[in-house]
C-alpha cells in the first residue's frame, strides 16, 4: 500500500513541476519562485498550527543544516527553466539521472556523514540502460 | 545541451536538499525544519527580487489560472507525505516508485499540453525504469551481503 503512495508522490511531483512551470511562463522565474515560497510558507505554517507545534531554532547545530531553503530556491529556478525548454518528462528523467549519479558518488565516498558503500562496476550496466533511455527521450 | 546539464544539476540539488533537510528534521522535527527552510528560502528570493527590481502587478496575477498558484502547497504536501512514507518502504524502491509516478504523469501532461504522445518518451521512460530497477537490485544485494558480513 505504501508503495502505491510512493508512486502517487511521484505523480504529485510532476503536477507540482507543471504548475510551477505555468506560473513561471506568466510572471517570470524569480517572481514565480517568490510566489511559490509565499504559498509554501503559508501551507507549512498552517500544518504547524494544526499540529500545535511551535517553530524553533536550535543553537549549536551545524550551520549548513539551515541552507536547505537556499538549495530549494536554486532547485525551483533550475526546474522552471528546464521545464519550459525540455518539457515535463525529460526534465524529470534527467533529474532522476542526476539523483542516481550524486547518490552513487555520496555512497562510494561516504560523504556527508553517510556510510560508505563502494561503487559496484555492475551498476554501470544500469546507468547505461538509463542513458540509452534518456537519449531516446531526447532525440525523439 | 545547456538545459540537459541544468536538469541533471537539478537532480544533484534534489539529493543535496534531501540530505540537508533530513539532517535538520532530525534536530528540530520535520515540520519545523520545513518551516525554517521556507523562511530562509522566502527571505533569499525576496532579496533577489528586490535587487532585480521586478514587481508583481495585480493585473498579471489575475490573468494566471488559479491552479498555477498551488505548486508551493503541493511542495509542502510532497515533503510531508514523503516523511511518512519513505521510512516505511525500502529506500532503494523510493526513487524507482517515485520515478514511475513521475514519468507516467509527465507523459500524460506533455500529451495534454502539446496534444502529442511521444513513442520515444514512452520507450525511453521504460528503459530508464529498467535501468533504475537493475541498479536497485544490485544495491539491495550489496546491503544484504553487507549485513551478513
Amino acid at each position: 500500500m505504501y508503495k502505491l503512495y510512493a508512486i502517487l508522490i511521484g505523480v504529485l511531483i510532476t503536477i507540482m513541476v507543471t504548475f510551477n512551470g505555468v506560473l513561471e511562463s506568466h510572471i517570470g522565474n524569480f517572481l514565480a519562485v517568490l510566489v511559490i515560497h509565499i504559498v509554501g510558507l503559508s501551507s507549512i505554517s498552517l500544518i504547524l498550527l494544526l499540529r500545535q507545534e511551535r517553530p524553533t531554532i536550535k543553537k549549536g547545530i551545524p550551520l549548513y543544516l539551515y541552507t536547505g531553503g537556499a538549495i530549494g530556491i536554486l532547485l525551483v529556478l533550475v526546474n522552471n527553466i528546464c521545464f519550459s525548454n525540455l518539457g515535463a518528462s525529460l526534465t524529470l528523467s534527467l533529474g532522476v539521472f542526476g539523483q542516481l549519479l550524486l547518490s552513487s558518488i555520496i555512497d562510494h565516498f561516504g560523504l556527508m556523514g553517510m556510510k560508505a558503500y563502494k561503487f559496484q562496476l555492475k551498476k554501470l550496466i544500469g546507468f547505461s540502460i538509463i542513458l540509452v533511455g534518456l537519449i531516446i527521450m531526447t532525440i525523439y | 545541451m545547456l538545459y540537459i546539464v541544468l536538469a541533471i544539476i537539478g537532480g544533484f540539488l534534489t539529493i543535496l536538499s534531501m540530505v540537508v533537510n533530513a539532517g535538520l528534521g532530525k534536530e528540530i522535527g520535520v515540520f519545523r525544519g520545513t518551516f525554517i527552510n521556507y523562511v530562509v528560502g522566502l527571505s533569499l528570493i525576496l532579496i533577489m527580487v528586490l535587487m532585480l527590481g521586478s514587481f508583481l502587478d495585480i493585473k498579471t496575477l489575475a490573468s494566471i489560472p488559479f491552479y498555477a498558484f498551488l505548486g508551493g502547497a503541493l511542495g509542502v504536501i510532497i515533503v510531508a507525505s514523503s516523511n511518512v512514507i519513505i521510512p516505511k518502504i525500502p529506500a532503494i524502491y523510493t526513487v524507482l516508485l517515485n520515478f514511475i509516478g513521475q514519468i507516467v504523469a509527465g507523459i500524460i501532461i506533455d500529451y495534454i499540453r502539446f496534444d502529442f504522445i511521444s513513442k520515444g518518451k514512452i520507450i525511453g521512460g521504460i528503459l530508464v525504469i529498467l535501468g533504475i530497477l537493475y541498479n536497485s537490485m544490485i544495491d539491495k544485494k550489496q546491503l544484504r551481503d553487507g549485513n551478513n558480513a
